[in-house]
Protein backbone atom coordinates (compact mmCIF):
# COMPACT_ATOMS: atom_id res chain seq x y z
CA UNK A 1 0.00 0.00 0.00
CA UNK A 2 2.31 2.15 0.94
CA UNK A 3 4.70 1.64 -2.26
CA UNK A 4 1.73 2.23 -4.60
CA UNK A 5 1.06 5.47 -2.44
CA UNK A 6 4.33 6.80 -3.24
CA UNK A 7 4.38 5.71 -6.80
CA UNK A 8 1.21 7.55 -6.97
CA UNK A 9 2.43 10.73 -5.59
CA UNK A 10 5.63 10.57 -7.82
CA UNK A 11 3.16 10.11 -10.62
CA UNK A 12 0.80 13.13 -9.50
CA UNK A 13 4.11 15.45 -9.10
CA UNK A 14 4.86 14.45 -12.97
CA UNK A 15 1.43 15.86 -13.64
CA UNK A 16 1.24 18.80 -11.58
CA UNK A 17 5.10 19.85 -12.85
CA UNK A 18 3.70 19.42 -16.59
CA UNK A 19 0.61 21.38 -15.76
CA UNK A 20 2.54 24.04 -13.99
CA UNK A 21 4.79 24.49 -17.26
CA UNK A 22 1.88 24.28 -19.66
CA UNK A 23 -0.09 27.09 -17.21
CA UNK A 24 2.84 28.95 -17.24
CA UNK A 25 3.84 28.94 -20.83
CA UNK A 26 -0.22 29.87 -21.35
CA UNK A 27 0.48 32.91 -19.03
CA UNK A 28 3.57 34.36 -20.27
CA UNK A 29 2.02 35.19 -23.57
CA UNK A 30 1.60 38.76 -24.09
CA UNK A 31 -1.30 40.56 -23.36
CA UNK A 32 -3.61 41.36 -26.10
CA UNK A 33 -4.53 45.41 -26.54
CA UNK A 34 -7.77 44.85 -26.82
CA UNK A 35 -7.60 44.32 -22.87
CA UNK A 36 -5.42 47.64 -22.14
CA UNK A 37 -7.91 49.21 -24.24
CA UNK A 38 -11.07 47.83 -22.33
CA UNK A 39 -9.87 48.41 -18.98
CA UNK A 40 -9.50 52.16 -20.10
CA UNK A 41 -12.70 52.27 -21.70
CA UNK A 42 -14.23 50.86 -18.55
CA UNK A 43 -12.57 53.86 -16.78
CA UNK A 44 -13.97 56.46 -18.91
CA UNK A 45 -17.16 55.34 -18.68
CA UNK A 46 -17.06 55.69 -14.70
CA UNK A 47 -15.79 58.85 -14.67
CA UNK A 48 -17.67 60.44 -17.19
CA UNK A 49 -20.87 58.84 -14.80
CA UNK A 50 -19.19 60.42 -12.02
CA UNK A 51 -19.19 63.83 -14.16
CA UNK A 52 -22.72 63.66 -15.27
CA UNK A 53 -23.85 62.82 -11.07
CA UNK A 54 -21.96 66.25 -9.92
CA UNK A 55 -23.31 68.85 -12.78
CA UNK A 56 -25.83 68.61 -15.47
CA UNK A 57 -24.26 68.76 -19.34
CA UNK A 58 -25.74 71.78 -21.38
CA UNK B 1 -0.98 40.99 5.66
CA UNK B 2 -1.89 41.81 2.56
CA UNK B 3 -2.76 45.54 1.83
CA UNK B 4 -6.53 46.45 0.57
CA UNK B 5 -5.62 47.59 -2.96
CA UNK B 6 -8.30 48.60 -5.38
CA UNK B 7 -9.00 45.86 -6.81
CA UNK B 8 -9.61 47.49 -10.20
CA UNK B 9 -5.98 48.59 -9.95
CA UNK B 10 -4.67 44.92 -9.25
CA UNK B 11 -7.04 43.58 -11.81
CA UNK B 12 -4.58 44.27 -14.85
CA UNK B 13 -1.96 41.56 -12.58
CA UNK B 14 -4.93 38.95 -13.04
CA UNK B 15 -5.20 39.29 -16.55
CA UNK B 16 -2.42 36.63 -17.77
CA UNK B 17 -3.65 34.40 -15.01
CA UNK B 18 -7.42 34.41 -16.66
CA UNK B 19 -6.17 34.13 -20.27
CA UNK B 20 -4.05 31.08 -19.74
CA UNK B 21 -7.14 30.13 -17.32
CA UNK B 22 -9.65 30.46 -20.18
CA UNK B 23 -7.60 28.74 -22.86
CA UNK B 24 -7.77 25.78 -20.83
CA UNK B 25 -10.99 25.69 -20.81
CA UNK B 26 -11.93 26.81 -24.03
CA UNK B 27 -8.69 25.23 -26.12
CA UNK B 28 -9.04 28.08 -28.67
CA UNK B 29 -7.29 31.61 -28.49
CA UNK B 30 -10.10 33.03 -30.02
CA UNK B 31 -12.84 31.91 -28.01
CA UNK B 32 -10.41 32.43 -24.43
CA UNK B 33 -9.85 36.28 -25.22
CA UNK B 34 -13.68 36.36 -26.16
CA UNK B 35 -14.15 34.79 -22.55
CA UNK B 36 -11.66 36.90 -20.43
CA UNK B 37 -13.33 40.22 -21.98
CA UNK B 38 -17.09 39.40 -20.83
CA UNK B 39 -15.59 38.25 -17.24
CA UNK B 40 -13.48 41.85 -16.95
CA UNK B 41 -16.91 43.39 -18.17
CA UNK B 42 -18.65 41.44 -15.56
CA UNK B 43 -16.22 41.59 -12.75
CA UNK B 44 -15.99 45.43 -13.15
CA UNK B 45 -19.72 45.75 -12.80
CA UNK B 46 -19.78 43.55 -9.81
CA UNK B 47 -16.32 44.98 -7.65
CA UNK B 48 -18.49 46.69 -5.47
CA UNK B 49 -19.57 42.77 -4.46
CA UNK B 50 -15.91 41.68 -4.19
CA UNK B 51 -15.00 41.71 -0.33
CA UNK B 52 -11.85 43.28 0.14
CA UNK B 53 -8.98 41.36 1.59
CA UNK B 54 -10.38 38.64 0.51
CA UNK B 55 -8.82 36.49 -2.73
CA UNK B 56 -9.23 38.67 -6.04
CA UNK B 57 -7.72 35.79 -8.17
CA UNK B 58 -10.39 33.14 -7.08
CA UNK B 59 -13.00 35.75 -7.50
CA UNK B 60 -11.87 36.34 -11.23
CA UNK B 61 -11.50 32.93 -11.64
CA UNK B 62 -14.75 32.44 -10.51
CA UNK B 63 -16.90 34.64 -12.62
CA UNK B 64 -14.68 33.54 -15.82
CA UNK B 65 -15.92 30.06 -15.02
CA UNK B 66 -19.25 30.87 -14.49
CA UNK B 67 -19.29 33.03 -17.20
CA UNK B 68 -18.00 30.02 -19.54
CA UNK B 69 -20.45 27.12 -18.48
CA UNK B 70 -23.70 30.04 -18.57
CA UNK B 71 -22.42 31.09 -21.96
CA UNK B 72 -19.88 29.30 -24.18
CA UNK B 73 -20.14 25.86 -23.05
CA UNK B 74 -23.64 25.53 -24.75
CA UNK B 75 -22.32 27.85 -27.49
CA UNK B 76 -19.75 25.81 -28.47
CA UNK B 77 -21.35 22.28 -28.48
CA UNK B 78 -17.96 20.61 -28.88
CA UNK B 79 -16.95 16.56 -29.11
CA UNK B 80 -15.42 16.00 -25.77
CA UNK B 81 -14.04 12.26 -25.50
CA UNK B 82 -14.99 10.89 -21.78
CA UNK B 83 -15.17 7.08 -23.39
CA UNK B 84 -11.79 7.45 -24.72
CA UNK B 85 -12.63 7.38 -28.32
CA UNK B 86 -10.72 9.97 -29.92
CA UNK B 87 -8.19 8.87 -27.10
CA UNK B 88 -6.90 5.94 -29.35
CA UNK B 89 -5.15 7.91 -31.36
CA UNK B 90 -2.46 8.21 -29.02
CA UNK B 91 -2.08 4.59 -28.20
CA UNK B 92 0.87 4.68 -30.59
CA UNK B 93 3.96 4.20 -28.33
CA UNK B 94 4.00 5.63 -24.84
CA UNK B 95 7.15 8.25 -24.36
CA UNK B 96 10.35 6.79 -23.73
CA UNK B 97 12.46 9.19 -22.37
CA UNK B 98 11.25 8.78 -18.94
CA UNK B 99 9.15 12.26 -18.26
CA UNK B 100 6.31 13.13 -20.30
CA UNK B 101 6.67 14.23 -23.58
CA UNK B 102 5.45 17.81 -23.33
CA UNK B 103 2.97 17.78 -26.65
CA UNK B 104 1.73 14.74 -25.61
CA UNK B 105 0.67 16.06 -22.41
CA UNK B 106 -0.99 18.82 -24.09
CA UNK B 107 -2.89 16.45 -26.51
CA UNK B 108 -4.46 14.55 -23.31
CA UNK B 109 -5.12 16.91 -21.46
CA UNK B 110 -7.29 18.95 -24.31
CA UNK B 111 -8.76 15.52 -24.13
CA UNK B 112 -10.32 15.53 -20.56
CA UNK B 113 -13.72 16.74 -19.99
CA UNK B 114 -14.37 20.47 -18.78
CA UNK B 115 -14.50 20.20 -14.93
CA UNK B 116 -11.29 17.58 -15.43
CA UNK B 117 -9.30 20.19 -17.24
CA UNK B 118 -10.48 23.05 -14.95
CA UNK B 119 -9.86 21.41 -11.48
CA UNK B 120 -6.48 20.26 -12.70
CA UNK B 121 -5.69 23.93 -13.54
CA UNK B 122 -7.18 25.40 -10.44
CA UNK B 123 -5.13 22.87 -8.13
CA UNK B 124 -2.44 21.46 -9.66
CA UNK B 125 -1.40 24.37 -11.17
CA UNK B 126 -3.03 27.73 -9.46
CA UNK B 127 -2.08 25.72 -6.08
CA UNK B 128 -5.65 26.71 -5.29
CA UNK B 129 -6.59 24.61 -1.80
CA UNK B 130 -9.37 21.88 -2.42
CA UNK B 131 -11.85 24.47 0.24
CA UNK B 132 -11.33 27.15 -2.27
CA UNK B 133 -11.68 25.45 -5.65
CA UNK B 134 -14.78 23.80 -3.87
CA UNK B 135 -16.33 27.37 -3.13
CA UNK B 136 -14.89 28.41 -6.94
CA UNK B 137 -17.16 25.63 -8.21
CA UNK B 138 -19.91 25.69 -6.53
CA UNK B 139 -19.87 21.87 -4.77
CA UNK B 140 -18.13 19.74 -1.89
CA UNK B 141 -14.68 19.78 -1.13
CA UNK B 142 -15.15 15.82 -1.39
CA UNK B 143 -16.33 16.49 -5.14
CA UNK B 144 -13.43 18.44 -5.58
CA UNK B 145 -10.79 15.78 -4.65
CA UNK B 146 -12.42 12.93 -6.69
CA UNK B 147 -12.54 15.06 -9.30
CA UNK B 148 -9.06 15.90 -9.21
CA UNK B 149 -8.10 12.37 -8.72
CA UNK B 150 -9.58 10.98 -11.30
CA UNK B 151 -8.65 13.81 -13.94
CA UNK B 152 -4.68 12.82 -12.74
CA UNK B 153 -5.62 9.16 -13.36
CA UNK B 154 -7.48 9.75 -16.67
CA UNK B 155 -4.12 11.78 -17.59
CA UNK B 156 -2.19 9.32 -16.30
CA UNK B 157 -3.71 6.93 -19.17
CA UNK B 158 -3.95 8.67 -21.78
CA UNK B 159 -0.46 9.42 -21.17
CA UNK B 160 0.17 5.58 -20.40
CA UNK B 161 1.43 5.82 -17.67
CA UNK B 162 0.28 3.55 -15.29
CA UNK B 163 0.62 4.71 -11.54
CA UNK B 164 1.61 0.79 -10.48
CA UNK B 165 4.49 0.75 -12.73
CA UNK B 166 7.33 3.10 -12.44
CA UNK B 167 8.27 4.65 -15.75
CA UNK B 168 11.57 2.48 -16.30
CA UNK B 169 9.17 -0.72 -15.55
CA UNK B 170 7.33 0.55 -18.63
CA UNK B 171 10.07 0.93 -20.68
CA UNK B 172 11.43 -2.48 -20.32
CA UNK B 173 8.02 -3.68 -20.41
CA UNK B 174 7.80 -1.89 -23.88
CA UNK B 175 11.49 -3.14 -25.03
CA UNK B 176 10.48 -6.01 -24.69
CA UNK B 177 7.27 -6.35 -26.70
CA UNK B 178 9.72 -4.63 -28.83
CA UNK B 179 12.37 -7.27 -29.44
CA UNK B 180 9.12 -10.09 -29.11
CA UNK B 181 10.05 -11.33 -25.99
CA UNK B 182 7.26 -11.43 -23.34
CA UNK B 183 7.66 -8.59 -20.60
CA UNK B 184 6.67 -10.61 -17.47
Amino acid sequence: MMAKNSKTTKLERQIDENLRRVYSDLSDEPLPDRFVKLLDELRKQENSKSDTQSGEES
Amino acid sequence: MKTTRDPKEELVEHLPAMRAFAMSLTRNNAAADDLVQDAIVKAWSNFDKFKPGTNLRAWLFTILRNTYYSLYRKRKREVEDPDGIMAGKLSEKPAHDGHLAMADFRTAFAQLTDEQREVLILVGAEGFSYEDAAEMCGCAIGTIKSRTNRARTRLAELMHLDDDDDLEITDAATLAVVIGKPAA
